[in-house]
């Protein structure tokens, strides 16, 4: 579980939340803004445990969940999948060098967009092939940078390694 | 880093059936009813995500104060001309039909609203508008920007309501040519890229040749849209259909992307109403000029 002394890590997780909302909604930059709340959970789904993981995807998704007209509770599933997940990876792969969390976010993110897909369905059937291969990975990318940069400017606040 | 997992087999299989649980609650929802979904939707959105709808609506203020001033009049004169316009054929009406001895005939009334977007993965092709119940819009309210239909309306909270735009893949309306010469049911086309997005109206008869350029609006039938709302102007011949029907390419009336301020239609189940009049083009009938846009220039100072 997660000791006190962890808070600075659950403020950035909290940023990167408010900050989603703000730039998405609040701003309304749409697909021009990164999505910061899959690397949140994903970030946060590394240091707990699975449930507690799973419960905070399953929250996060909600409120995402909250602005869809046509798949609500979509988001809470793949959201839910995936912090629990993430909270096994460290089972697997121990290290938060940059390279893994890129790594490791990009993968995160394409996952939730093709399972999002596969829930939902958002683009039409003929143009699928083209966004789970061009688009979604180009959203991953982003959201891995953005995730990165933020874990960065975290750990220079923090000094932890 | 800490050791944040409790090692034990058995620990984990509790962990893993908590983390199961969690899973099912959402698959759960997923599952659930539009009409159960609807209100956890409405309280979410009006307690989590309040501040930033909040802070939406007051940055959308703002940004409406330092926009252009002269196009955002344009398009404030074209909503009040459409109002207006409405008022006075109402009122010619009211009278025409006194003097023939007839029932006055019910028409909507509407309310000017702003549009906001809510900018994330799922909403697209879908807007909240700043009034809600307590101004009158139900759900199945016509949403109107200056050009012709922009939506409908799906959800209503108090005070916020949201809609889809012709965009959306459950987007349908009833429709004519102006003449009348043709139905049939609008529905949208998706293109490569959003931007790109067309609506076709399918199912129109076989034997009917309707000619590029020619509008097309709602026929007021299905109580949702009232009768003569522009949806768009024929392009050209989308696909025939095995001998039976046809299907044609519309430009549409309304582009969502450029629009931020909209009226709602307010009517009342089974008032229908004509709005043809609002919209009835001028000689220049292909460049999109309406009586609205005109009734609209005089206004401007």
């Amino acid at each position: 579980m997660t000791s006190g002394r962890n808070w600075p890590f659950w403020v950035l997780v909290g940023g990167l939340v408010v900050g989603h909302f703000l730039l998405h909604l609040a701003i309304g930059l749409g697909a021009t803004a990164p999505d910061l709340l899959t690397p949140a959970v994903l970030l946060a789904a590394r240091r707990t445990r699975g449930s507690v993981a799973a419960g905070i995807g399953l929250g996060l998704g909600l409120l995402q969940d909250s602005l869809s007209l046509d798949a609500f509770g979509a988001d809470a599933v793949t959201l839910t999948i995936l912090a629990y997940l993430g909270s096994r990876s460290r089972d697997l792969f121990v290290g938060d060098s940059a390279v893994f969390l890129l790594v490791y976010l990009f993968l995160g993110k394409w996952l939730h967009d093709v399972i999002i897909y596969l829930l939902s369905g958002m683009p039409g059937q003929d143009e699928s092939l083209i966004w789970l291969l061009v688009f979604a990975p180009l959203a991953a990318v982003y959201a891995a940078l953005a995730g990165v940069t933020a874990m960065a400017a975290y750990r220079s606040v923090s000094g932890e390694r | 880093m800490g050791n944040y997992f409790d090692g034990t087999r058995r620990g984990r299989r509790r962990d893993a059936a908590v983390a199961g649980g969690f899973l099912l609650l959402a698959v759960f929802l997923l599952l659930l009813p539009a009409s159960y979904q609807s209100p956890l939707r409405s309280a979410i959105r009006g307690t989590a995500l309040r501040p930033f709808l909040a802070m939406q609506a007051e940055l959308a203020e703002r940004r409406v104060r330092s926009e252009d001033v002269s196009q955002l009049r344009a398009e404030r004169d074209s909503l009040a001309a459409v109002v207006a316009a409405q008022a006075s054929l109402a009122e010619e009406n009211r009278r025409l039909r006194g003097l023939l001895g007839l029932r006055g005939r019910a028409q909507p009334e509407f309310r000017p609203a702003e549009l906001i977007r809510a900018g994330v993965p799922g909403a697209e092709s879908t807007f909240f508008i700043d009034i809600g119940a307590k101004e009158g819009v139900v759900v199945g309210s016509p949403v109107l920007a200056p050009g012709g239909l922009l939506g409908v309306i799906t959800e209503v909270d108090e005070h916020t309501a949201q809609g889809i735009d012709w965009t959306h893949p459950h987007f349908r309306a009833s429709a004519m040519t102006s003449d009348g010469d043709a139905t049939g049911i609008v529905e949208p086309r998706r293109g490569r890229f959003r931007e790109e997005d067309l609506l076709t109206l399918t199912s129109a008869p076989f034997h009917t040749d309707i000619r590029p350029g020619t509008r097309v609006v709602t026929t007021g039938r299905g109580g949702i849209y009232p009768r003569g709302i522009p949806l768009g102007t024929v392009v050209g011949i989308d696909e025939a259909d095995t001998g039976w029907r046809k299907s044609y390419l519309l430009r549409p009336a309304v582009r969502p992307e450029g629009v931020t301020h909209v009226i709602v239609a307010i009517q009342r189940e089974g008032q229908g109403g004509d709005l043809s009049p609002l919209w009835q083009p001028d000689e220049a009938a292909d460049t999109g000029t309406t009586a609205a846009g005109t009734a609209a220039e005089g206004q401007r100072p």
